[in-house]
């Protein structure tokens, strides 16, 4: 039995019901006058029996063929992957603090240096070229709405 | 006779310089996300989108639609010097265009690729402007039954088609239908499963949804995936097909056409479709059959022309029927709404310039392309050169800009980079994206439907079976979705897959 898929059942079954209990608060109404609950609770059901059909297949015969567990996760460099995407919600928050342009030039910063150590120089060169290029087009030249923080760029 | 004079009224809009310069950058932009493996044409629509909010909605879906076609082009150069498919609809060229190149034609691989692509292109759009206004026409007599029943088709179509498995593919269309309700009740203005959070009264947002599903995830997948291919040839020659390259070829060009054509017609289908089909097909009626896989010219020639026509094809659902028929189509339908525009049958009677504007650009942007292709092919081959650690940090911050101007929030960036996360763990275990976006755009069209069906008839779910069209729709639905339950019956997904590794 591959655990991976186990789960990923498990969670839209839980996912499902919590969709559906959803709906049934927001009114289902009937058949002959159908209420905003209606479409949630039915998609709902149609996810959660759907998950059941995919967890009683997997049981059945597909986790036999399936990737094993370790094979999925073992290639992801998890490192490397949190650190981008918890980067980028930090970017998210900064930028409206910091403005667009310091908040950019740091962010291409760690990501040109984290795809592939090149020389400072470089990256910083980089960085700045492509942040103003962008800020000139887009916030110049087109009158962009990007976020100002409080240098006021 | 009104025909032409339609044409030359798309013509007259498209040649306006703005209408001109959007084509092209669509076109342009198309080639080279065609070219880039890793990033398809709904990353690279959903990541310029924002960017058309300024322009009016006909230069708005010139481009975006210029990005589609475009990317066809460009995906057979990626297949042909790399043997990485640079777009989906490319898979099958590889077969064939990487072994010509091996073999010293790789001139001659993308010259009958473009030519190909360029005589399906437009016989596609002739194909649509002679279709769509009656299509158009025929759709006035669909009321919501019709509506939902088509809709409901595509989306079993499209999960029919996908690789994985059918129950998994349904289960990402009810996940688009769940998320497609966030947001107020059209009907009611009650709100659904908002949080609290005002931002999400309007529902969520299509362009964060798919430029996280999409490219955000594409990016993180190839973190750690390291794209490995090297160009085959760095200077190309001899472009021009011979004579008996196109004794080979100009019968492969018009059977993907057509076979093209018709496919891309079907909702749930499209270039992807198309490709595989049109080379199954090929390799079947082929007198030498062993030489496909091996360098055979009619091998690159029908996939690339069906692509194409494909790709043309897939419009007349949206433009006449008001029903994307693929993913690409879904995004098209969001950019048309977000200008206030609803596609369907009375876009040929409102809004002729749009429709008659499109027409008209894919003609122009065919030539377009075939110039863009061909002698600028030294351009692309130096693009695929970019190395990735430059190129990805570049998605990612286009991505991040994309997301926040279009409501200038940052409520938007944390949903696409939310969806980045989703779209990442679903493509490790399987789950596939597209089921998810277009249920989520036509969710709301399909509750609407459903629900005005249901006040009509009472409560009765026989008004989806006494109106022929919605009758005929839900039974090819239901039959598809009996076919995989039975053994003997393979679905197409399958026996391509059988046909790409043979």
């Amino acid at each position: 039995m591959k655990r991976t898929y186990l789960i990923n059942d498990l969670v839209w079954i839980t996912f499902a019901l919590l969709v559906c209990i959803g709906g049934l608060k927001l009114g289902f109404g009937s058949f002959q006058q159908p209420q905003a609950g209606f479409l949630p609770f039915l998609a709902g059901l149609l996810l959660g029996l759907l998950a059941l059909m995919d967890l009683a297949s997997g049981f059945k015969d597909r986790w036999k063929a399936a990737k094993a567990d370790k094979e999925i996760w073992s290639e992801i460099n998890w490192g490397k992957l949190i650190l981008t995407m918890a980067v980028l919600f930090v970017y998210t928050v900064l930028s409206s603090i910091l403005g667009f342009v310091i908040g950019t030039i740091l962010l291409l910063l760690f990501l040109f240096r984290m795809m592939e150590p090149r020389p400072w120089r470089i990256i910083i060169l980089a960085s700045l070229t492509t942040t103003g290029l962008f800020y000139l087009i887009f916030q110049i030249g087109l009158e962009g709405q990007l976020p100002r923080g409080f240098w006021g760029f | 006779m009104e025909l032409i004079n339609l044409l030359m009224t798309g013509f007259s809009v498209v040649l306006q310089p703005v209408n001109l310069l959007y084509c092209f950058v669509g076109v342009l932009i198309g080639t080279m996300v065609g070219v880039l493996p890793g990033l398809g044409p709904v990353a690279a629509m959903s990541l310029l989108l924002p960017a058309t909010f300024h322009t009016t909605p006909v230069a708005s879906i010139i481009m975006l639609s210029g990005i589609y076609y475009g990317a066809q082009y460009g995906g057979s150069t990626t297949s042909i010097l790399v043997n990485i498919p640079g777009e989906v609809a490319s898979i099958m060229t590889c077969l064939d265009g990487y072994q010509m190149a091996r073999q010293g034609r790789a001139g001659p691989a993308l010259g009958i690729a473009a030519f190909g692509s360029f005589i399906a292109g437009t016989l596609g759009v002739i194909g649509l402007m002679l279709i769509a206004p009656p299509l158009a026409e025929f759709g006035l007599k669909f009321g919501p039954p019709d509506n939902f029943s088509l809709m409901v088709l595509g989306l079993i179509i499209l999960t029919f088609l996908t690789s994985s498995s059918m129950t998994r593919a349904l289960m990402m269309a009810a996940f688009g239908l769940i998320l497609g309700t966030i947001g107020l009740d059209n009907i009611s203005n009650m709100p659904r499963f908002t949080f609290d959070i005002p931002e999400l009264l309007d529902g969520v947002g299509l362009i964060p949804v798919a430029m996280g599903l999409f490219g955000i995830s594409e990016v993180l997948l190839n973190i750690e995936m390291k794209i490995k291919g090297e160009v085959f040839t760095s200077k190309v020659t001899g472009l021009l097909p011979t004579l008996k390259d196109w004794g080979q070829s100009i019968w492969a060009i018009f059977r993907g056409t057509v076979i093209g054509f018709f496919l891309g017609l079907i909702p749930g289908g499209g270039a992807m479709l198309a490709s595989f089909v049109s080379y199954a097909i090929e390799k079947r009626v082929s007198k030498h059959p062993e030489a496909f896989g091996k360098g055979a010219i009619e091998g690159v020639a029908a996939p690339e022309a069906a692509n194409n026509a494909g790709a043309q094809a897939s419009f007349i659902p949206l433009l006449t029927l008001g029903i994307p028929s693929n993913v690409v189509m879904a995004m098209l339908l969001g950019a048309l709404m977000i200008h206030g525009v609803t596609p369907g049958p009375l876009l040929l009677v409102q809004h002729q310039e749009i429709f008659w504007g499109v027409v008209a650009s894919m003609y122009l942007g065919n030539i377009l392309l075939l110039l863009l292709n061909l002698p600028l092919i030294g351009i692309w081959v130096k693009l695929l050169k970019v190395p990735y650690s430059v190129l990805f940090p570049l998605i990612i911050f286009f991505c991040l800009t994309g997301a926040y101007s279009i409501n200038n929030s940052s409520i938007d960036v944390v949903i696409m980079l939310i969806f980045g996360i989703v779209g990442y763990l679903m493509r490790k275990i399987s789950l596939e994206p597209a089921p998810l976006v277009l249920a989520f755009v036509l969710g709301p069209m399909l509750e609407n439907a459903l629900r005005l069906s249901l006040i009509k008839s009472r409560g009765s779910f026989a008004i989806f079976f006494t109106r022929p069209i919605s009758a005929t729709c839900l039974i090819v639905a239901i039959a598809l979705m009996v076919v995989p339950l039975l053994p003997w019956l393979r679905r197409p997904g399958a026996v391509l897959e059988k046909e790409d590794t043979t």
